[in-house]
């Protein structure tokens, strides 16, 4: 009985660095977003609904587009040193994320990264561009087949409307 | 008996190394690369390895003849590697970095078809292909402007006549003037081979 007390403070013990390490580290779009704020101290602006948005985007898609994520950030005043902003994502992202662009100036306010993750017939996308003092930071997962069903009638119409451009001139 | 498996087990990953290295299909970038990169005012860089080029290609349905033809392209190919590098004054590079590039994408299954060089501006153009077999595995293309550096790299199977179709894809815009370029060397040579044939 004298020893019931240590129970408590054992939990505590073993909890509290679980939960240290578990914030620290925060993967995918949400540790990115976080790893920005927290470096460059600024905020990130999220848009309202988009979770429903998101639903309605891969309904309306046909399972095209889906688990849309949006990060806006208003305000960055410092440079940004590529090299530390792509190793932060990279890092953030973790295994399974492959960098196919990567764009850089060295005065820092353009930036912009474009990391894919192949999810099986789907393939995730995950953008980081910066331009001037804004930011933008999305994350995405495309299937490529029903996406392109779905924008194959619009872009037939885009052709047409092309060539009667043309064929007026 | 167990030191012996470990040493066989690590002995055959060292074996395996090099082999798996041979197969990945885009080369690690040369080190002159990252001395190149932290001095350029601007960077690009483009790494399209398969998955991705054959997740670019389900966007071209194909029943448009052109996009069918970058389709099958696109799908047969290994990667693409694109550099491209901008300063902001000319000076930036040497030649002996140039030719540290030249030489790491160049070994023996490489001839060059393009090589072009201007002494007044500095100015070059190095276009080679990767024959196998007698059929064209690849292609590496170096463009070196006084204050641009541009080196595209292209592995799979590559014909002259399509790769204007590729230019559309980030980053391989100069693809369209190789592709002038080729083919007015090969008219060039057509042209030599008949006024030769004249002359006999």
């Amino acid at each position: 009985m004298r020893r019931l007390w240590l129970i408590p403070i054992a939990c505590v013990v073993l909890l509290v660095p679980v939960a240290v390490l578990a914030g620290s580290g925060e993967s995918g779009f949400e540790g990115v977003v976080h790893s920005i704020e927290s470096r460059y101290h600024v905020h990130a602006t999220r848009i309202p609904f988009l979770g429903l948005v998101s639903m309605v985007s891969r309904k309306a898609t046909n399972g095209g587009v889906g688990s849309l994520h949006v990060a806006e950030f208003d305000s960055f005043s410092e440079p940004v040193d590529g090299d530390e902003l792509n190793r932060m994502v990279e890092q953030k992202l973790g295994a399974g994320w492959e960098r196919i662009i990567r764009e850089t100036s060295k005065k820092g306010s353009e930036q912009t990264l474009i990391f894919v993750h192949p999810e099986g017939e789907r393939m995730g996308l995950f953008v980081v561009d910066l331009d001037g003092h804004e930011m933008d930071v999305v994350e995405v997962s495309v299937d490529a087949d029903h996406l392109n069903q779905n924008l194959g009638p619009y872009e037939h119409h885009h052709h047409q409307s092309d060539q009667d451009g043309d064929e007026s001139d | 008996m167990k030191n012996r498996i470990i040493t066989f087990i690590l002995g055959a990953a060292a074996l395996a190394a090099p082999a798996l290295a041979q197969t990945s299909a885009l080369p690690l970038p040369p080190p002159v690369e990252k001395e190149l990169a932290a001095r350029a005012t601007n960077v690009t860089e483009v790494t399209l390895g398969k998955n991705m080029l054959a997740f670019a290609a389900k966007f071209m349905n194909g029943k448009d003849e052109d996009e069918a033809a970058t389709r099958k392209l696109i799908e047969g190919l290994e990667g693409i590697y694109v550099r491209e590098y901008e300063f902001d004054k000319e000076g930036q590079f040497s030649m002996e970095e140039i030719e540290q590039l030249r030489k790491y994408f160049e070994t023996s299954e490489w001839s060059s078809l393009v090589r072009e060089r201007e002494r007044k501006t500095g100015e070059s153009t190095d276009v080679m292909v990767k024959l196998v077999n007698g059929e064209t595995r690849g292609m590496f293309i170096l463009i070196v402007e006084p204050k641009e550096l541009t080196i595209v790299l292209i592995l799979g199977p590559v014909r002259m006549e399509d790769l204007g179709k590729l230019k559309g894809l980030a980053g391989l815009g100069a693809l369209g003037d190789v592709e002038k370029n080729t083919n007015a060397k090969e008219k060039e040579k057509t042209k030599d081979k008949d006024k030769k044939g004249g002359n006999q």
